[in-house]
């Protein structure tokens, strides 16, 4: 019986000690990882971590109470027989034109105080060349609408020479002009420095841009007035966002209207930058934005201020013509010229031949 | 009769020897493990690749690497072996996270070879120390992406974001993806970084020279000094180097940029499927190549002898490939 009992208690030792022996060693050699601490990144959930995405309001208002003008904008969209130039204009990609959409609050507002807008797309049916020999021969279909027209607002820098002979005239009779370009402008339309020669403006290659505050992105600069000449069309304005802005001038000095904010700097040179965004020469306006005007970007600080002042701005002028009877000066306008206004009565005003591309 | 035959017990010097030969054949089958046992260091210095671009199948091998390393008591240190030009953000975030954890276990060194930008920078930020070499490329703190534009209405839809969106929104969440990048990598390096914030989110790229320089990285140094600096960290003394690959089997796709966006292209002749656009981007965009400046290679554009064409691949007259790869 001892004999049984000393194997039996040999058996269950040996047994014992070589799964205890496995589980002790598989216990040490384990290889499974522990729970681990949370580790916290504040930074990704601190205050400050959401950019505020509220789009905002606009109401554009104006003050004048001029007789009713008319407006005549291209839009920079080069129409061939309703085709866009490029296939990429289509998916409102890579045009350097503007939508009808992109100047609805500019627009809108002048409709809504009695103001005409004519939209100028030069197109296969109506070549941008000289009309027919009945029309004088030398002008241009430009040079006729303009002739229709007191103001003109364009988004377009690329005119031949009669065309910006055109313009010239218009401005010499008293025509207000908008011209809103952007830095990409330089790229794809060759022949701007004519335009600018024409107006006496200048424009300088590069984007401004703010790192340290702007309005939800590096380009889409703050400008603020300068307090000179053009306090009438900064009347309201703290700030204006211009999205993409390139820095103008005028030939004369002076003038200048919107600068950039403190902190801005100039992208060719990577150097801060005070140099105007928003000129005016007479009756003359140049900013080096366009995307400012779009519904999305009016309801960005004060740009329906803005928007509403630069209204007022172009129905105060009207062209001086020998046909023309005089009409009242604009109460807004600081031309000092008794203005003309060749504009015709609505009824036989020549519609639009093209309406803008979306 | 017995004593006189010849007796058949060993002699002691037979025994001996008997001994001495099946202790010399039992030693040599042990002495190979003996020898490893003994050769063999416990401590390892893991080498984790990540190369190509960024994407969420590199991001979990590296995730489960990192991981694996994190519960094996034998690798000391790690050095992540880098060159990738950046690419998802959501996959960069989660290396990020994994080195981050790591890092906080054991000594983690970047070792960067020629680039290591935008989301690759992002991946290796959390790192003890960054090493590159004097031409290594290094920065490019910022999000890509396309200006939002204002779209015709989508009709459909149960809710006006499920298929539109609104400009000023989608540049809240842009500024907001790339406030989130530049804000870890003030985190992570800002004490490092020789710069305000607002120079960093400028997004520009180093030479390794200058990076030493101004913070964005530690040390020029070669990928075996980087290997020796995080041993010597640990105290591994005799160590050895456990290398990782990561990435995909197939091979990572390649990225290539068109005018408005990065397309991620998974194979060599790409049918559409096999092109992904990729949106919103924490890539350097100069290291990504124009779709306009990829040739293409097929073989009927292959010609010999200026004739006919052969299926040889000895020609030398290539098509420009314009709206093939990526288009």
């Amino acid at each position: 019986m001892s004999d049984i009992r000393t194997l039996a208690v040999a058996f269950v030792v040996t047994l014992a000690a070589i799964t205890g022996g496995a589980a002790v060693t598989g216990f040490v050699t384990a290889d499974g990882a522990a729970p681990a601490p949370e580790i916290q990144n504040e930074h990704y959930v601190d205050g400050d971590a959401v950019a505020n995405d509220t789009p905002g309001r606009a109401t554009v208002e104006m003050e004048s109470t001029a007789r009713s003008q008319t407006v005549l904008v291209d839009p920079g969209i080069d129409s061939s027989g309703g085709v866009a130039a490029s296939p990429l204009a289509l998916l409102g990609l890579g045009s350097p034109g503007v939508a009808d959409r992109d100047i609805r609050p500019l627009a809108n507002a002048l409709i809504e105080n009695g103001h005409e807008i004519g939209v100028y797309v030069p197109g296969a049916t109506q070549p941008r060349r000289a009309a027919g020999p009945g029309s004088g021969g030398a002008e241009t279909r430009l040079g006729e609408r303009l002739a229709d027209a007191d103001a003109f607002v364009t988004f377009r820098t690329d005119y031949d020479e009669a065309e910006l002979s055109a313009i010239e005239e218009f401005v010499d009779s008293g025509g207000r002009v908008i011209v809103a370009t952007e830095p990409d402008a330089a790229f794809d339309q060759p022949g701007a420095v004519g335009l600018d020669s024409t107006l006496e403006v200048t424009t300088e290659p590069g984007y401004v841009y703010n790192m340290e505050e702007n309005d939800l992105n590096y380009q889409r600069v703050y400008a603020e007035p300068t307090g000179g000449s053009g306090a009438a069309l900064t009347e309201g304005v703290d700030r204006a966002v211009l999205p993409s802005a390139t820095p103008v001038g005028t030939a004369t000095g002076g003038g200048d209207v919107l600068r950039p904010i403190e902190g801005s700097e100039l992208s060719t040179t990577r150097a801060s930058t005070e140099a105007p965004l928003l000129v005016r020469s007479d009756g003359v306006v140049m900013v080096g934005d366009s995307d400012f005007l779009s519904p999305e970007n009016a309801a960005r600080a004060d740009n329906d201020a803005l928007i509403g002042n630069l209204a007022d701005f172009l129905v105060a002028g009207g062209q001086a013509t020998p046909t023309a009877g005089p009409t009242p000066t604009a109460p807004s306008g600081n031309q000092t010229a008794p203005s003309g206004n060749q504009t015709a009565p609505s009824g036989s005003q020549e519609p639009p031949e093209n309406q803008t591309t979306g | 009769m017995s004593s006189k035959q010849p007796s058949t017990a060993l002699t002691s010097r037979q025994r001996l020897a008997v001994v001495v030969v099946a202790a010399a054949v039992v030693g040599a089958v042990l002495a190979p493990s003996v020898y490893a046992a003994t050769n063999d260091p416990d401590d390892t210095v893991a080498v984790v690749e990540i190369e190509g671009p960024v994407n969420t199948a590199l991001a979990e091998d590296v995730e489960s690497e990192l991981a694996d390393i994190r519960a094996n008591d034998s690798v000391g240190a790690v050095v992540l072996k880098i060159d990738t030009p950046g690419g998802a953000p959501v996959a960069s975030e989660r290396m990020y996270k994994a080195v981050q954890r790591t890092s906080e276990q054991m000594t983690v060194i970047a070792s960067v070879q020629s680039i290591s930008a935008s989301g690759g920078y992002y991946a290796m930020a959390p790192a003890d120390e960054i090493y590159v070499l004097p031409t290594s490329t290094v920065g490019s703190i910022g999000l890509n992406a396309p200006a939002p534009r204002s779209t015709a209405p989508v009709y459909g839809p149960s809710g006006p974001d499920k298929a539109g969106s609104n400009e000023i929104q989608r540049w809240a969440e842009q500024q907001t993806l790339a406030d989130t990048f530049v804000d870890a990598m003030m985190a992570e390096r800002e004490e490092e970084f020789q710069m305000p914030r607002e120079e960093v989110a400028k997004a520009d790229v180093y030479l390794g020279t200058e990076a030493v320089e101004n913070g964005f990285a530690d040390e020029i140094g070669s990928l075996n000094e980087a290997i020796h600096a995080a041993a010597t960290e640990e105290n591994l003394g005799e160590y050895r180097v456990d290398t990782r690959e990561t990435g995909p089997d197939g091979g990572l796709p390649f990225l290539l940029r068109t005018d408005t966006q990065v397309v991620a292209v998974h194979a060599n002749d790409p049918g559409y499927a096999d092109v992904k656009p990729m949106g919103l981007t924490y890539v350097h965009l100069p290291a990504v190549p124009h779709v306009d400046t990829v040739e293409r290679f097929s073989e009927s554009d292959l010609k010999v002898d200026g004739g006919e064409a052969a299926t040889g691949a000895t020609g030398n007259e290539t098509a420009q490939s314009t709206g093939g790869v990526g288009a």
